[in-house]
């Protein structure tokens, strides 16, 4: 028996280091030389085309249109950005851009409020008050399936299916943005709740609070300010996304990038990518604004 | 009556923030074209239709085994990407940290200069990128590969930026008083320091990247996102439906795998 259980150690001994992320590792170098070699080797892979001086001088000639050193010019023969009214023009997009961002969290943010709290554990086996019930615990597998089904599916992908339904517009972009984000501020927000101080919560209850209350006093109080900050915090990255959206959803700047793209009028996409750098900018700097002011009691 | 019980002590700045979002998305509605009615001609249909093709999705063996192929294409361009996004970003990332070099102004400057390019970066979007790139270069797999590395990259050396600035300083006056350079108090004292949360991090976009993947379809490039797109053109929404559920598979295995090796480091 003796021998046996060294035998056993010996063998466990080979075995120490190798651990599981250090086989994780390995097997992902594995995973991306054979990617490397699969893309490189594809039939389009393009690795030709970049030692070509045809095809660098082509992407030379499309940069300095982009910036209207050559050609591409639309009407008056100078550049889009150059000319005041075209800024107009294109900043009235960019503000419809801004109200499918807002918009997208807005609904995020609505849909997370009804169905984050039977979504975290704690809530629905009833260790912060209601009871438990059988129909709480499915509700609470639905959810989390739900969020994680939302989250995995990119917002381009929602907007492809989205349009099929809905007329085009801010508003499908708007709740393909709000449907992929709902399920990752979904997530977070149950997970705020999961991991909560349950003291207040006790106390509550043993001073004899109603569901009402414990919900109102217990876990709002707590849960808020890290579901304000997630929501802010989203709203940045959705800002990004708004164009990519309204590639296909009809919906401010991005159709009109896809549009001058197409007709050849690459300053116009210029002045677009300007635009939307500068909501970039601007939505950056005012979520990091409101997301202090959430930290300020 | 005290202070802490005026209505005034209510409206605090947090109250404050909700009501202006609340306010802000209310606004937002507003700028909605509502009169053309939602759903347009046909959509009402496609609503129903679309929903009820879950039960059952298309399951024949000829396209679960499509299925795997596009999964397969997103899984490369994916990695591909994140590996690229890893080799540009780290070098970026240790330059935008400032702990190369001499101290003082110059330093400062090129950190402060490497950071802006960094915010770049990730400023614009992976698919803008890749329209850009496919516009310049032709539609090719590194374009696309490349669409992906470069905001990626961008995050990366952020994060990794911060991450090097945020070690304790105590082993490093270690090495400083032994006489290291900076080079090798970057070599042997931050970066050990830092080696499992920068895995840690890469990892984690990974995942992200698995999305940014998917959807480069829509400059030409082949996998799930593509297929996406071909059966929602030919209507078939069972195969759209099949197609969904492989890229939630493909997102809940990585995401799984990341998890573990995050955990594992982390412990």
């Amino acid at each position: 028996m003796t021998t046996d259980n060294s035998k056993l150690v010996e063998a466990t001994r080979g075995l120490r280091g190798i651990t599981f992320p250090r086989v994780s590792l390995y097997g992902f170098l594995v995973l991306s030389v054979v990617s490397w070699a699969y893309i490189i080797f594809g039939v389009d892979s393009g690795l030709g085309d970049l030692f070509t001086g045809r095809s660098w001088s082509n992407a030379g000639h499309f940069f300095s249109q982009l910036l209207g050193l050559e050609g591409g010019l639309t009407g008056g023969g100078r550049p889009a950005f150059f000319d005041l009214g075209r800024w107009g023009e294109t900043g009235k997009l960019a503000y419809k851009t801004l109200m499918m961002s807002v918009l997208a969290i807005g609904l995020a943010g609505f849909g997370v409020l009804v169905t984050f709290l039977p979504a975290a554990r704690n809530v629905s086996n009833g260790e912060l008050g209601g009871s438990p019930s059988l129909a709480l615990g499915v509700l609470y597998h639905v959810l989390r399936l739900f969020f994680a089904f939302t989250r995995a599916v990119p917002e381009l992908i929602w907007a492809m299916v989205i349009v099929f339904f809905l007329s085009p517009g801010i508003l499908p972009g708007a709740i393909a943005l709000g449907l992929h984000n709902y399920g990752i501020v979904g997530k977070l927000s149950a997970e705020v709740v999961e991991n909560m101080d349950p003291g207040p919560a006790r106390a509550l209850r043993s001073a004899g609070a109603g569901n009402i209350q414990m919900l109102a006093y217990g876990i709002i109080p707590q849960a808020m300010p890290h579901f304000l900050t997630y929501l802010l915090y989203r709203w940045e990255v959705v800002i990004r996304t708004t164009v990519v959206v309204g590639f296909v959803s009809a919906g401010g700047l991005g159709q009109e990038f896809r549009l001058n793209l197409s007709f050849f009028q690459y300053t116009d996409v210029f002045l677009i990518i300007l635009w939307y750098l500068i909501l970039v900018l601007a939505v950056d700097l005012l979520s990091a604004f409101l997301r202090r002011m959430v930290l300020v009691r | 009556m005290t202070w802490t019980n005026s209505p005034f002590r209510s409206l605090d700045a947090r109250r404050l923030l909700s009501l202006v979002l609340i306010g802000a998305f209310v606004w937002s509605l507003s700028s909605v074209d509502w009169r053309g009615g939602i759903v347009h001609t046909g959509g009402g249909d496609a609503l129903k239709d679309f929903p009820l093709a879950l039960f059952p999705p298309e399951l024949s063996p000829g396209f679960l085994k499509l299925g795997l192929i596009a999964s397969w294409q997103t899984v490369v361009h994916a990695v591909a990407g994140i590996t690229l996004a890893i080799i540009i970003g780290l070098p970026l990332g240790i330059i935008a940290s400032g702990s190369l070099g001499k101290p003082g102004r110059v330093r400062m400057l090129v950190a402060a200069v490497m950071r802006f390019i960094l915010a770049f970066m990730r400023s614009i979007h992976e698919l803008i990128w890749a329209v850009l790139f496919v516009a310049a270069f032709g539609l090719s797999s590194l374009a696309a590969v490349l669409a992906i590395a470069i905001p990626y990259a961008g995050i990366l050396g952020r994060i990794y930026s911060e991450l090097l600035n945020d070690v304790s300083e105590g082993p490093l006056d270690g090495l400083r008083s032994a006489g290291a350079s900076p080079a090798g108090v970057l070599i042997y004292g931050r970066m050990p320091m830092v080696l499992t949360d920068l895995l840690s991090y890469g990892f984690y976009r990974f995942e992200c990247a698995i999305r940014a993947a998917a959807i480069m379809s829509f400059v030409g490039i082949r996998g799930l996102g593509f297929e996406i797109q071909l059966s929602l053109h030919d209507l078939k929404f069972a195969e759209v439906w099949t197609l969904l559920l492989f890229l939630f598979g493909l997102v809940l295995l990585v995401d799984y795998w990341s998890t573990s090796v995050r955990r594992s480091l982390n412990s």
